[in-house]
């Protein structure tokens, strides 16, 4: 799937506002250390959201997953994460910022056979590639379950 | 690297496997995704748990995904027994998983989240969010956050290693072992099942047996996610009962 609006963009008749209101964005160097920026961001905004502890658990598993398949094993340049919480549904996009081309990696964080489809499968309500003004990245979408009172 | 040729299997062998239970047929269907369970436990590493432990769990989890899978339900295994192998890693890191550099508070604050997790699951019938969980332990919101990543974080050890007290940070948290009463709690739980209508056993089963989110469940069933939450939440009420009125 693609979108049709950047979500990294912003206003466009406005590029100096700041984002919308339950909008973070994150810039991480790529370094395996600093994905526990991406891990609490996420929590912290599904927290908001009133996301329970179990699907936070899973957003975070998720947007590890996230970045690893945005990376395909590259180690330089940074990470943009953008992450737009409401009461109903969280979206998180990343999206590759750098120049190096992807590189092996050890067997097991290999994308073999679909293996980051199927992980984001169980984890989210929706995932795939998104392309925006010059990049490509990944975006997943998890709906919150409604609890009656 | 030499690899191990692994014996292909195709949903032919898991319908076939359904219909006979062929033990031999079983360790086929096993052996051909232990590179599943091998993978799914890579992306736990460095988290203070070895490697072969968590293949372990995952192969494991693997086992039971092959002896609860159900091919006519019309989804591919894969998905399923990364479902299944997913949900058992995170419990694994739930029950065992521990940051060494956590500060004492952030510990003994995620020994309290397990339990009071539990316990609000069971009253409301769905799993807390942070805010409740925070109400409940007394701490702030970026507390329970702060203990959740340590609890599940990076460069963690077991709960059972040596502190710089005598003994583990275990020994002296003063809990009794649940699994004293496990089996006793596991008879009460099947005769407490056989209770429930049918319909209300099969959500259960979905849910927590083979992992399926409440919407996931409404889907297959065709009812609203909303009602597959009350639904739930009234079994678990009826069980919760079944537990209390035992002498």
């Amino acid at each position: 799937m693609s979108v049709t609006a950047d979500p990294f963009r912003g206003d466009p008749d406005d590029p100096s506002a700041p984002p919308a209101a339950g909008v973070v964005e994150l810039t991480v160097p790529v370094e395996s250390d600093l994905l526990v920026l991406a891990r609490l961001t996420i929590s912290t905004v599904a927290a908001r959201s009133s996301f329970d502890i179990e699907e936070i658990e899973d957003l975070r598993l998720a947007v590890d997953e996230l970045c690893l398949s945005v990376l395909q094993g590259r180690r330089v340049g940074r990470l943009h994460l953008r992450f737009e919480g409401t009461p109903d549904q969280i979206e998180v996009w990343c999206r590759y910022d750098g120049t190096a081309e992807p590189a092996d990696q050890p067997e097991g964080d290999a994308d073999t056979d679909g293996l980051s489809g199927r992980i984001l499968d169980a984890l989210v309500d929706e995932h795939g590639p998104v392309t925006g003004d010059g990049w490509l990245g990944s975006r997943l979408c998890k709906r919150r379950v409604v609890h009656p009172d | 690297m030499v690899r191990t040729a692994r014996p292909e299997t195709t949903t032919d062998d898991f319908v076939e496997f359904a219909a006979t239970r062929d033990p031999a047929l079983r360790d086929r269907l096993v052996e051909s995704h232990l590179g599943l369970a091998h993978q799914l436990a890579r992306r736990f590493a460095n988290r203070g748990e070895t490697h072969d432990d968590l293949v372990q769990v995952a192969s494991v989890a693997l086992i039971n995904a092959v002896d609860r899978f159900d091919p006519s339900r019309g989804f591919a295994f894969s998905t399923f027994a990364t479902r299944t192998v997913l949900g058992e890693l995170k419990r694994h890191f739930r029950d065992k998983g521990w940051a060494v550099r956590a500060p004492r508070r952030i510990q003994e604050l995620y020994l309290e989240l397990g339990r009071a997790t539990d316990a609000l699951a069971q009253e409301l019938g769905h799993p807390p969010t942070i805010r409740e969980l925070a109400e409940r332990t007394g701490a702030t919101e970026e507390a329970v956050l702060e203990a959740v990543e340590a609890g599940q974080g990076y460069r963690a050890t077991s709960i059972d290693a040596p502190d710089r007290q005598d003994g583990t940070i275990a020994s002296r948290l003063g809990d009794v072992d649940a699994g004293f009463s496990g089996t006793e709690d596991h008879q009460v739980l099947i005769q407490a099942m056989a209770t429930l209508p049918e319909r209300e056993r099969l959500i259960l089963q979905l849910r927590y047996v083979d992992g399926l989110t409440q919407s996931e469940i409404a889907e297959r069933i065709g009812v609203s996610q909303m009602h597959v939450s009350r639904l739930l939440a009234v079994s678990i009420s009826k069980l919760r009962q079944s537990f209390v009125a035992e002498p």
